[in-house]
């Protein structure tokens, strides 16, 4: 089950800062970094609530941020379409895919649900990459920004758009916390402990998880929607997926089960890719080892060691029996 | 002396120079795939850079920062942002994947900075998504594939069959082929295109082109997949029967040998063949030959002339962005593959195109120049210049 | 070419192409039908045994050397990922298996860079299987006409052993009832190690035998993976008839669908798949439990 703790406060709040300072004392570059990681950790924000609150491993997140980036990119190149109204259509129509994805698979499980996932984003995959009317490979160009300059701000300026990345970031973070907090979330937790007893308490099963497959594919929506304002150009790679991997992989290495892991956990990753890509062109192999090495060393993640360290220093009373 | 003087001194010293001497240093922001699918094609291209520099001897006029697009568009946007607004390079050269090169095309045209491309071969990029800052060295799909049609006609071919994979650039491809070989004449009596990167099995596809009986058949297909369509092409005997035509991706020096007897035979359209018998590529190709022990391919030649035109850029006087813009499209020499010089309409590059034959030599394979079509240009296609 | 002929060659090419689906997934589907591992990295071996057949074929000038040494050369490598890796991780949750197994397929295709280079490479077709071979009137490739023979005979190989071997009623044995079986004095352990080494000597052997057809290049670590998945849901993962009826149903798909529907034939299994979730969510054939 969820609880806000302090440890997680700080940590959020930790890398939060962290970001906004990088953006604001670093150059061009650490404003790409910073973007990069901001839109990876809502991408794991809502793997996370999916999986490590609703048991549910999805391989097709990578997708699903691709299908944000498509509804939002597609529609303010093709039509000229409102950002805003398109944002909006970029997270309901990525709820729904999530929502349909969600009722397919609700009683499928283990590794048949990470296999038919997978399936399912890759079929959102083949669909864009062969699809005229979306530029096929060649994907579009001249999808729009929102405008705020009726609020003083300009996004074309790379540092207020890093840091309006940064806030979706905390959005995420906080609309995924509120969710686990409320009666949804505790049931979803209760799902993932002992499914056959909720259903015995006379739930539906199939749609609390299709549910929280939507709220979680809303908020990785959402993230390709900023994914595609950054880049200003949509392409099937958004929908690759790897990228489902990367972002399960920055669960794992941030601690699955804990919301704060994958902010953690992304800033771990893209420093960590930056850093090896620094040295040699072969930084995947080193990642790859890397994640390797986390796995087996332990499941808690980076984030889950420091707060059982603490917590055990401290004695406090906190998650223990989450993480069994 | 300090370091800050002898800046100074340096800077002193640049304005009082004639503006056609070298200026110090120009900046060129390397942008090319170092991981991913097209790793290879980013070494050629690397290499053929960095050629063209120490042939002029200018190795050292020039710094050269590298960054890895990984063949992904939203990387290729951050890493040209990160090129152009914090290491402020002179001129960025490379991108092999026309999803890359659309992806930063509007950044390069609005921020005004030169960007020299190095294989991308999309059509729109010097056409309807033409840039006054985008120059563009290497092909377009169309370009090498337009000259084919007529020459295919002449060899009294009348109906074709046409293969190419699904994706933006095999379509190109194959209808600029189409139209040109339908106003030579032609007929194309089928035409598919194969779904991208799956199991590359091509024995449906061959099938159905065996069975509409053309005289010949036209593809498009390069890299893994070019190597599978012409060993499966020969093991289903149609070579025998239905001879192969093709843009010359298909036989590219990189994977002939791959192939195998299998290519002997197949006659392609392509910018350049390291077998050209000019003075300028057999020194190219012995300078190549000395450095990795293989031919070059058209890759390494794209990136040789793309370091080849930033050098003429700079010697007519350009130093800064706007200059090495205005002073690319007026480029014109005569380098390994023949004449070569740049549209100033489009910004693609005029260049022959050859139609060559694979052929055996021993053991190896080799191109057989066969009809070279002079001073390819492409129609302006919507380009308007601005 | 008679419809007859025409519908006759695209029947041999769906049937080739569900053999050779059936190569690469037989040996991901028995790893987790029997050990319970899933293994995204057996796209990993079958790029492997492509390598080491393209290096043994080189130096040796003989493909036969090849297509008996790639899958030995992919079972010493996977002895060393079971002792160093994957020992470790049979007893943890999918999700693990998962993660190790996408870093293997990082660091694997990335040493393949650096031993074999970048570009594409291939293997020549061997002198015996060239050219065409007659059946009924039909003259179809002989290398292929092997791909069909080499995947029935790995086919019944597989089932006879499991059916009418000890070693197979030692294998369903471990697999029912893992304590009792070892109560029995079966050596569990070995067994599943042993069952992981035919798995992989079976991706190496897929990986030789698609060479000379296709070549080798670093992206077929990931480029089969998909298809091969895509096998072992719709069939049923981790048993055996479940692998063949996969390969059939997806192999004559993907071709009849190139002939009757090209603009749709890339769609067409992923609409069966999502079909088969929804109807038979553990695939068609699914492994006892």
């Amino acid at each position: 089950m969820f609880y806000q703790t302090s440890i997680k406060t700080v940590c959020v709040a930790a890398v939060t800062f962290g970001l906004i300072a990088y953006a604001m004392l670093g150059g061009y570059f650490a404003r790409e970094i910073v973007i990069e990681i901001a839109l990876l950790a809502m991408l794991a924000i809502a793997l996370d609530f999916l999986a490590g609150y609703g048991g549910m491993i999805s391989l097709c997140h990578g997708a699903i941020y691709g299908v944000g980036a498509y509804i939002f990119g597609a529609t303010t190149a093709l039509s000229g379409t409102d950002p805003w109204l398109a944002a909006l259509a970029a997270i309901a129509g990525t709820a729904l895919f999530g929502w349909i994805v969600g009722a397919i698979t609700a009683n499928v499980g283990g590794i048949f649900f990470i296999m038919a996932t997978l399936a399912f984003g890759q079929m959102a995959y083949v669909i864009v990459f062969e699809s005229r009317a979306l530029g096929g490979d060649d994907g579009l160009a001249g999808v729009g920004r929102f405008d705020l300059s009726a609020v003083g701000v300009n996004l074309n300026d790379s540092l207020q758009f890093a840091l309006l990345c940064v806030a979706g970031m905390l959005l995420a973070y906080m609309v995924a916390a509120t969710v686990l907090r409320s009666s949804f979330g505790r049931t979803l937790s209760g799902i993932h402990a002992n499914e056959d007893r909720m259903q015995a308490l006379g739930l539906s099963v199939r749609t609390h998880k299709a549910n929280a497959f939507a709220i979680s594919g809303a908020i990785a929506g959402a993230a390709g929607m900023l994914a595609a304002q950054h880049t200003q150009y949509i392409s099937p790679e958004y929908l690759v997926w790897t990228l489902s991997g990367e972002a399960l992989v920055v669960v794992i290495l941030g601690g699955i089960g804990t919301l704060a892991g994958p902010v953690v956990g992304a800033a771990l990753l893209v420093t960590l890719e930056h850093f090896i890509g620094g040295y040699t062109d072969r930084w995947h192999m080193f990642i790859g080892a890397i994640l390797i090495v986390a796995v087996m060393a332990g499941r808690r993640g980076l984030f889950g060691e420091i707060e059982h360290r603490l917590s055990r220093r401290s004695e406090t009373k906190t998650e223990a029996g989450i993480h069994a | 002396m300090t370091n800050a003087f002898k800046y100074l001194l340096v800077g002193a010293l640049a304005l009082t120079l004639p503006a056609s001497a070298v200026s110090a240093q120009t900046k060129v922001g390397l942008l090319l795939p170092k991981s991913g699918n097209y790793a290879a094609l980013g070494e050629e291209i690397d290499a053929g850079f960095v050629m063209a520099l120490e042939e002029a001897g200018l190795a050292d006029q020039f710094t050269i920062i590298r960054e890895d697009t990984e063949v992904k568009p939203p990387v290729g946007v951050a890493k040209i942002r990160k090129l152009v607004l914090q290491d402020e390079v002179d001129v960025v050269v490379g991108i092999v994947s026309s999803g890359v090169l659309g992806a930063v095309r509007d950044f390069v045209d609005g921020s005004k900075v030169p960007l020299i491309v190095a294989n991308a071969g999309n059509d729109h990029a010097t056409g309807s998504a033409c840039s006054k800052y985008i120059v563009r060295v290497s092909f377009s799909n169309g370009q090498i594939n337009r000259p084919m049609g007529p020459w295919m006609f002449e060899q009294g071919i009348r109906k074709v069959y046409t293969l190419a994979p699904d994706y933006a650039a095999g379509r190109q491809m194959i209808d600029t082929f189409t139209k040109s070989f339908s106003a030579a004449g032609g007929e194309i009596v089928g035409s598919e295109f194969t779904p991208f990167g799956k199991t590359q099995d091509f024995g449906p596809y061959l099938t159905n082109a065996k069975s509409a009986n053309p005289d010949a058949i036209f593809v498009f297909y390069a890299g893994g997949e070019a190597i599978s369509f012409v060993k499966q092409y020969d093991s289903f005997g149609l070579k025998a029967d239905i001879p192969l035509f093709g843009s010359g991706f298909l036989t590219s020096p990189l994977y002939v040998n791959a192939e195998g007897p299998a290519a002997v035979g197949v006659k392609t359209a392509l910018h350049y063949v390291p077998t050209l018998d000019t003075p300028e590529n057999k020194t190219f190709v012995g300078a190549y030959q000395a450095k990795f022990d293989r031919p070059p391919s058209e890759y390494t030649v794209q990136g040789y002339d793309s370091g080849r035109v930033l050098i003429e850029a700079v010697k007519s006087g350009a130093s800064d962005r706007e200059s090495i813009a205005s002073a690319l499209p007026k480029v014109k020499y005569t380098g390994p593959r023949g004449p070569l010089e740049i549209n100033p309409a489009t910004n693609n590059v005029v260049q022959n195109i050859y139609i060559y034959e694979t052929v055996a030599d021993g053991d190896a394979l080799t191109q057989k120049v066969i009809a070279t079509v002079e001073n390819v240009k492409d129609p302006v296609n919507g380009c308007v210049m601005q | 070419m008679s419809g007859t002929e025409f519908w006759a060659t695209q029947f041999l090419n769906g049937l080739q192409l569900s053999m050779l689906l059936f190569l690469l997934s037989v040996g991901l589907t028995i790893i987790f039908g029997l050990m319970h591992f899933v293994n995204l990295a057996h796209g990993a071996l079958y790029m492997l045994g492509a390598y080491i057949g393209v290096s043994i074929a080189m130096w040796t000038d003989n493909y036969w050397a090849a297509f008996f040494g790639a899958p030995i050369g992919v079972t010493i490598i996977g002895i060393a990922l079971y002792t160093g890796v994957i020992k470790r991780m049979r007893k943890e949750g999918p999700m693990s298996q998962v993660l190790v197994t996408f870093g293997l397929i990082f660091v694997i295709v990335d040493l393949v860079r650096i031993v074999w280079g970048s570009i594409a490479l291939g293997i020549p077709t061997p002198e015996i299987l060239q050219g065409q071979v007659s059946i009924f009137g039909i003259s179809y490739p002989a290398y292929r006409m092997f791909i069909i023979a080499l995947g029935l005979a790995v086919m019944a190989g597989l089932s006879l052993m499991l059916a009418r071997t000890s070693y197979g009623a030692m294998l369903r044995a471990s697999v029912e009832n893992g304590e009792m079986a070892s109560a029995m004095g079966i050596d569990v352990e070995k067994l599943l190690f042993s069952v992981f080494c035919v798995g992989c000597a079976l991706a190496g052997l897929a990986g030789v035998v698609a060479a000379p057809v296709f070549s080798a290049t670093p992206a077929m670590a990931t480029d089969i993976l998909i298809p091969t998945l895509i096998v072992v849901v719709i069939g049923g993962l981790g048993s055996l008839t479940g692998a063949i009826v996969g390969s059939l149903i997806v192999g004559f798909i993907q071709t009849f669908g190139a002939v009757l529907l090209p603009s749709f034939s890339s769609i067409l299994v992923y609409i069966l798949l999502a079909g088969t979730l929804i109807i038979r969510p553990e695939g068609l054939v699914p492994a006892r439990k």
